[in-house]
């Protein structure tokens, strides 16, 4: 039963503390996700919207560009593949025919080949030489998907189409 | 509709069998240069989990969400298909990710790169994750639903960005093998039918899964109600 002297008392009641918990707990989570929305955009979109620059592009400002790291895209030249014990040692080609060397240390992924674009991790000597020294080759896959036929052509350098 | 409600766990299993034996022992394997050798059964995998988290699941959380801000289809309904919906959106981005991981690491040479569209799916997961806590905050069930509804419109503008990003970008990450820019389909004959069926199998699943996960929610309110009546009732007693 309600008290009658408790209906005359309008003072404002403190609310629990169950419901401010619960409120700094809210406030807390979305603190932490913002941190790690900043984190993840200043890892990603910040840095590398574009994730590489082509072969054409590298070469363009190429003296910009001294022995600072930088991921560096285009095909791989049939041809030019010398596995070497540290690595492989290959050329790169952009669109308008440029071609870069690369000395990659590492292992090759399993889909490194001729024709084949890729993107490597790494650094020009400094900005007048023409070697790229690369620590990561990342394959760049395209879109399509062709089945495999057994009788299908074979090109001299082992790939098929 | 108690018919379609009962056909749709079988095709469900059925559709999803299916493109696990054409995926895995009917179409060819691919040529290395375009495909990977067998890598390419990933194909009937990644992108269709991928398709149903951005597009199917998180559409839905969207269009309740937006449905229950709207004062003429408000209703309790479409918040619970809101929030269940996005239960599922995050189980199904937490799978894209790690399939993407597991397909990337022998095709790229790496499980993670922080490109543009990797980056940007991983914030979604993230934004989801803000959800699922804001839900879980105490409070007035009306206030609580409308702050979700808003926030699940607003984290839907990131999937315009995760779409083009392959576009907009240079990314690690391929553009799309069917729907791209060009209009040219990239894939074709068995494998083509296999990736189909592969969108509708696990477009399937969603709604599987949502459903379930629906009466689930029903019945936890209803029981919340029902203890909540218990203890009004008690209380009630006590006073008399």
């Amino acid at each position: 039963m309600v008290d009658d002297k408790s209906i005359d008392d309008l003072s404002p009641v403190t609310p629990p503390a169950v419901a401010n918990r619960s409120r700094r707990r809210s406030i807390g989570v979305i603190v932490v996700l913002i941190a790690i929305v900043g984190v993840l955009l200043s890892q990603g979109l910040l840095h590398s919207l574009n994730y590489f620059e082509t072969v054409d592009q590298a070469l363009a400002h190429k003296a910009s560009l001294g022995s600072s790291t930088i991921r560096l895209e285009g095909v791989v030249a049939p041809g030019t593949i010398k596995r070497t014990n540290q690595g492989a040692q290959f050329y790169i080609t952009g669109s308008k025919h440029h071609r870069v060397f690369v000395n990659a240390v590492g292992t090759p992924p399993e889909l490194f080949q001729a024709n084949i674009p890729v993107v490597v991790v790494g650094h020009f000597a400094n900005a007048a030489a023409m070697t790229f020294q690369s620590n990561q080759i990342m394959v760049k896959h395209s879109a399509s998907y062709i089945a495999a036929h057994p009788s299908r052509v074979r090109a001299p350098n082992g790939t098929t189409r | 509709m108690k018919l379609l409600q009962r056909a749709l766990g079988p095709a469900t299993l059925v559709t999803l069998l299916g493109t696990f034996i054409m995926g895995m022992w009917v179409t060819p394997k691919a040529t290395m240069l375009d495909g990977g050798g067998d890598l390419v059964r990933m194909l009937y995998v990644h992108p269709a989990v991928a398709w149903v988290a951005l597009y199917v699941s998180f559409g839905t959380t969207t269009v309740a969400s937006a449905l229950y801000l709207w004062r003429r289809t408000r209703s309790v309904v479409m918040d619970r298909i809101a929030y269940c919906a996005m239960e599922v959106s995050a189980l199904f981005i937490f799978l894209t990710l790690v399939t993407g991981s597991i397909w990337g690491r022998p095709a790229w040479g790496v499980w993670w790169a922080w490109d543009a569209r990797l980056t940007s799916t991983a914030i979604l997961g993230v934004f989801v994750l803000g959800y699922l806590a804001l839900r879980r905050a105490n409070g007035d069930p009306e206030a609580r639903a409308r702050r979700s509804a808003v926030f699940g419109i607003l984290i839907a503008l990131d999937i315009p960005i995760i779409h083009f990003a392959v576009v907009w970008w240079k990314t690690l990450h391929q553009s799309a093998t069917v729907l791209n820019s060009t209009g040219n389909v990239l894939v074709h004959g068995s494998m083509l039918w296999t990736l189909l069926l592969s969108f509708v199998a696990f477009t399937l699943l969603f709604v599987w899964l949502l459903r379930f996960r629906y009466r689930l929610e029903v019945m936890r309110e209803t029981s919340q109600q029902s203890r909540r009546d218990v203890a009004v009732a008690a209380r009630q007693r006590e006073g008399a």
